[in-house]
């Protein structure tokens, strides 16, 4: 057979597969009349297609991906950096963990590699990242010493020290733990938990395989701020919530959830006292050889956690109640369902502990009732306070950095307009229309006071987003909302500057403040407190050809200079309307070569009125990328600014977007 | 160890595309070592239920290999590579699979590594791989479809967007090319 040959058979073996199944043969019997090789090389062939099923439709990866990983999962003399692999010491639900020889120091260290499934994710890792190294910071003997938090070839590890010993779950399982021991035990890991937050770092993960003895006795906490790593916290993460929920539900990333407070069993905000509850478990299990809550299922083990009380000491550990009566009383303390009724930090807890051991040894004075009340004298607390919120803000806390901005929102943006408005989703037909007539006028300011006609698909488009948008922001309290909030919070602040800068380049406020929400949104802020990290995320090259250097990034002002005179870049190039506005929005993301082309795509469709939520009413004409990301979180930001007249519905402290200065004001 | 920088990958894809062959050598590795993570990724999906699709782990492997900066233009060019380093890997993986079992002494197969591949499996690509060798003497076109649709894990779409052909002469040049080898394998069993 040459080309020629197979170009009329192919002819005759599509035009058969165009037609039904049972018209085939005659089809061919016809059109290849007097032929028999064409004849016999079409009948063959159609009856290969009706036959070869899902043939080759699998790609090879789904089948062979074990192939490729034939190298990746090896084990010794593999080098990581300057550590080679000695041999496998085991796998946690945060990835697999190496014993490996740090060639440069000749030392001994336990390397973890994180799985490529933290690893691809950027923000979790940048999170990550951050939440290692002020682990790293902590000095503590009964704190893992993290050496090192690298990336080497793509591949993420931590390098600790390596400890010669058993985790408290291989301990419990192998032998009998003395009463003393068991104290011994969890008020080294109480005072380590003291340290840690001091330093205003929790664990959230404590249970027994995170928690290490050394052959000389040594406890050691692993795996510090690691958990961290689980949760979702930004708005880009919330696309991915579903399958981190699947995740969790699974059982397959998170592990147990017998260690787990109420607060993280409902999802909620978690602090110190989440270890404190957490360890309580521990002591708990230690003393009783049980778990205080426990069900068939991970669901059943959560609804015990929320409602159920753990069976009293005296029935399932007497003796070592007997020995120390203050042990229901700090058990009682460390497992109160309401977070506020828990002992507040674990000074209170080490007292107590100090309490049980003085009863052992039959020092105590008497069965103390009150459980004593503090850790710190109390002319300490307050500059520990302080020290703490600097710490935490310097280091890591996301959470307690956002707090702090809300604290320091400038007046006028506390002062926001409450007209009181329904929420689109609790509108009817009417008002809804006419709501989007005004938000129609709203985006046509918006876009400096260019006329906007919105035609019926992209009205839909609005709608569906706004109400998108109400529904989960209008939600009830959950971390979604709050992660919305914070955002706009931590965005706030630098208005002022934004509207400066912008309007200076004659470049349209509300792109400024898109840029900030949107992007530090999908890339939070994690490492400057200054937040111009989380404002601009520039490339380092791109910042640089606007003269920002990369000592520089963390300079709100530089930034938002360079981001203004970028998007008037943009605009210049794109031509200075309202469609270029928006596509502007859309290119500072995907590139403005990527805009053009999808902009030379939707122009061949019918109704594209020049704006962002036509070319998003057409996004069917769009690529791909379009359609999965900046589809996603432009609209949303629209919806966020429609709704942001009224913030208070929404429990954003941010300005109404119409009193922000206008280009030129 | 070479790490993949969006500068090299960019200089290297407009170097192959411009036909130096070479470019193409250097770039294995770099895609090579995505790719690897991609099918770790894969594999612990499948573990947990999950079934990933290999298009959107392909994309996903360009955008941390390239970056913003790279040209747009060359993402087709990089499902294009990626689909022939799959396509290399596993034919080779199956020929050294083969030649274990043929007793070859040159190279030893490390148990782990073998055990990856069922020798029906290994059989079964090699069959492919000589049948889409024969097709592609016949129709260029349609080997490559194959190639970026079975080996790179493309999209139809993506697979238009790469050759440059539209969506319909895609599905065409698909399903003409399934029959075919669907044959060609079926009558060298």
């Amino acid at each position: 057979m040459n080309s020629l040959r197979w170009q009329e058979i192919e002819t005759v073996l599509q035009d058969a597969l165009d037609r039904p199944p049972l018209e085939r043969a005659s089809f061919i019997e016809d059109v290849c009349a007097g032929d028999d090789e064409l004849k016999t090389e079409a009948t063959t062939l159609i009856a290969a297609y009706e036959e070869a099923g899902d043939f080759i439709e699998q790609p090879a990866l789904a089948r062979d991906a074990h192939v490729l990983l034939g190298e990746v999962v090896d084990g010794a003399g593999r080098e990581i950096g300057p550590y080679r692999i000695v041999e496998r010491l085991g796998a946690g639900g945060m990835g697999e963990v190496y014993l490996a020889h740090d060639t440069r120091l000749s030392r001994l260290v336990a390397l973890k590699l994180l799985p490529v499934y933290f690893a691809s994710d950027e923000a979790r890792l940048r999170r990550f990242q951050s939440e290692a190294r002020a682990a790293s910071a902590l000095n503590h003997p009964n704190i893992l010493t993290i050496y090192e938090v690298g990336e080497h070839d793509g591949v993420y590890f931590i390098a600790t020290e390596f400890i010669d010993g058993k985790t408290l779950g291989e301990l419990m399982k192998a032998q009998e733990l003395s009463l003393a021991e068991i104290l011994n035990c969890i008020e080294q890991v109480a005072s380590a938990l003291g340290v840690a937050h001091a330093a205003g770092i929790v664990h959230r993960d404590i249970k027994p395989d995170n928690i290490m003895r050394r052959h000389d006795g040594l406890m050691k906490i692993l795996d510090f701020g690691i958990a961290k790593l689980l949760e979702t916290q930004t708005p880009d993460d919330l696309y991915e919530t579903a399958a981190v929920r699947t995740h969790t539900e699974a059982g397959l990333v998170l592990g147990t959830v017998n260690y787990m407070s109420p607060e993280q069993a409902r999802g909620l905000a978690v602090d110190e006292r989440t270890d404190i509850w957490s360890l309580g478990v521990v002591l708990y299990e230690m003393l009783a050889k049980r778990l205080p809550f426990t069900g068939a299922t991970r669901m059943d083990t959560m609804v015990a956690i929320l409602d159920r009380e753990p069976a009293r000491l005296a029935e399932v550990a007497h003796e070592h109640l007997a020995s120390a009566p203050v042990l229901q009383t700090i058990l009682d303390k460390c497992l109160c369902k309401e977070i506020s009724d828990r002992y507040r930090h674990v000074g209170e807890l080490l007292a107590d502990l100090k309490t049980a051991r003085e009863q052992i040894a039959g020092l105590a004075r008497s069965v103390v009732e009150t459980p004593s009340s503090s850790w710190l004298p109390r002319r300490w607390v307050s500059p520990v306070i302080g020290i703490v919120l600097l710490l935490a803000i310097a280091v890591a806390g996301t959470v307690i950095y956002n707090r702090s901005v809300a604290g320091r929102l400038p007046d006028e943006f506390r002062a926001v307009e409450s007209r009181a408005t329904k929420l689109y989703s609790q509108m009817n037909e009417r008002e809804r229309l006419d709501f989007v007539a005004e938000q129609e006028q709203r985006i046509s300011s918006m876009m400096g006071e260019r006329s906007v006609k919105l035609d019926e698909k992209a009205i839909r488009v609005i709608k569906a987003h706004v109400d998108w948008y109400a529904a989960r922001v209008g939600s009830s309290d959950n971390a979604e909302t709050s992660a919305t909030t914070a955002t706009y919070e931590r965005a706030v602040p630098y208005v002022p500057l934004i509207a400066r800068s912008f309007a200076a380049r004659k470049v349209p406020v509300i792109i400024g403040i898109y840029l900030p929400v949107i992007e530090s949104a999908y890339k939070p802020c994690y490492e400057s407190p200054l937040g111009a990290k989380g404002l601009y995320q520039f490339l380092p090259s791109t910042a640089q050809i606007y003269g920002v250097s990369r000592d520089e990034m963390c300079d709100a002002e530089k930034m938002t200079a360079a981001a203004a005179h970028y998007v008037a870049d943009h605009m210049a190039e794109l031509g200075e309307d309202a469609q270029s506005v928006t596509l502007v929005l859309i290119s500072y993301n995907r590139g403005a070569q990527w805009v053009r082309d999808s902009l030379r795509k939707v122009r061949g469709t019918n109704n594209y009125s020049r704006d962002f939520w036509t070319l998003l009413a057409n996004r069917d004409a769009l690529d791909e990328p379009f359609r999965t990301e900046t589809a996603r979180y432009v609209p949303s930001f629209f919806a966020a600014a429609i709704v942001g007249e009224n913030p208070q519905v929404f429990g954003l402290r941010i300005a109404p977007l119409s009193t922000l200065a206008e280009p030129g004001s | 160890m070479k790490t993949a920088t969006a500068d090299n990958l960019t200089a290297l894809l407009v170097e192959w595309r411009e036909g130096d062959q070479a470019a193409l050598d250097r770039l294995m590795p770099l895609v090579y070592d995505q790719l690897r993570r991609i099918a770790h990724r894969y594999v612990q999906r499948e573990r947990e239920g999950h079934t990933l699709q290999t298009s959107a782990l392909v994309n996903e492997a360009y955008l941390r290999l390239a970056d913003q900066q790279v040209v747009w233009q060359n993402r087709a060019h990089f499902f294009a590579v990626t689909a022939r380093v799959m396509r290399h890997i596993l034919i080779d993986h199956a020929r050294r699979r083969r030649y274990a079992k043929h007793g070859g002494e040159a190279r030893q197969v490390p148990l782990e590594e073998a055990s990856t591949m069922s020798l029906e499996r290994a059989a079964e690509l090699i069959a492919l791989e000589e049948a889409l060798a024969e097709l592609a003497k016949l129709d260029q076109r349609k080997s490559q479809v194959v190639e970026l649709r079975y080996f790179g894990g493309l999209s139809l779409e993506e697979t238009a967007e790469v050759l440059h052909i539209s969506l319909m002469t895609v599905r065409r040049d698909w399903r003409a090319a399934k029959a075919w080898l669907y044959r060609s394998l079926r009558d060298s069993e």
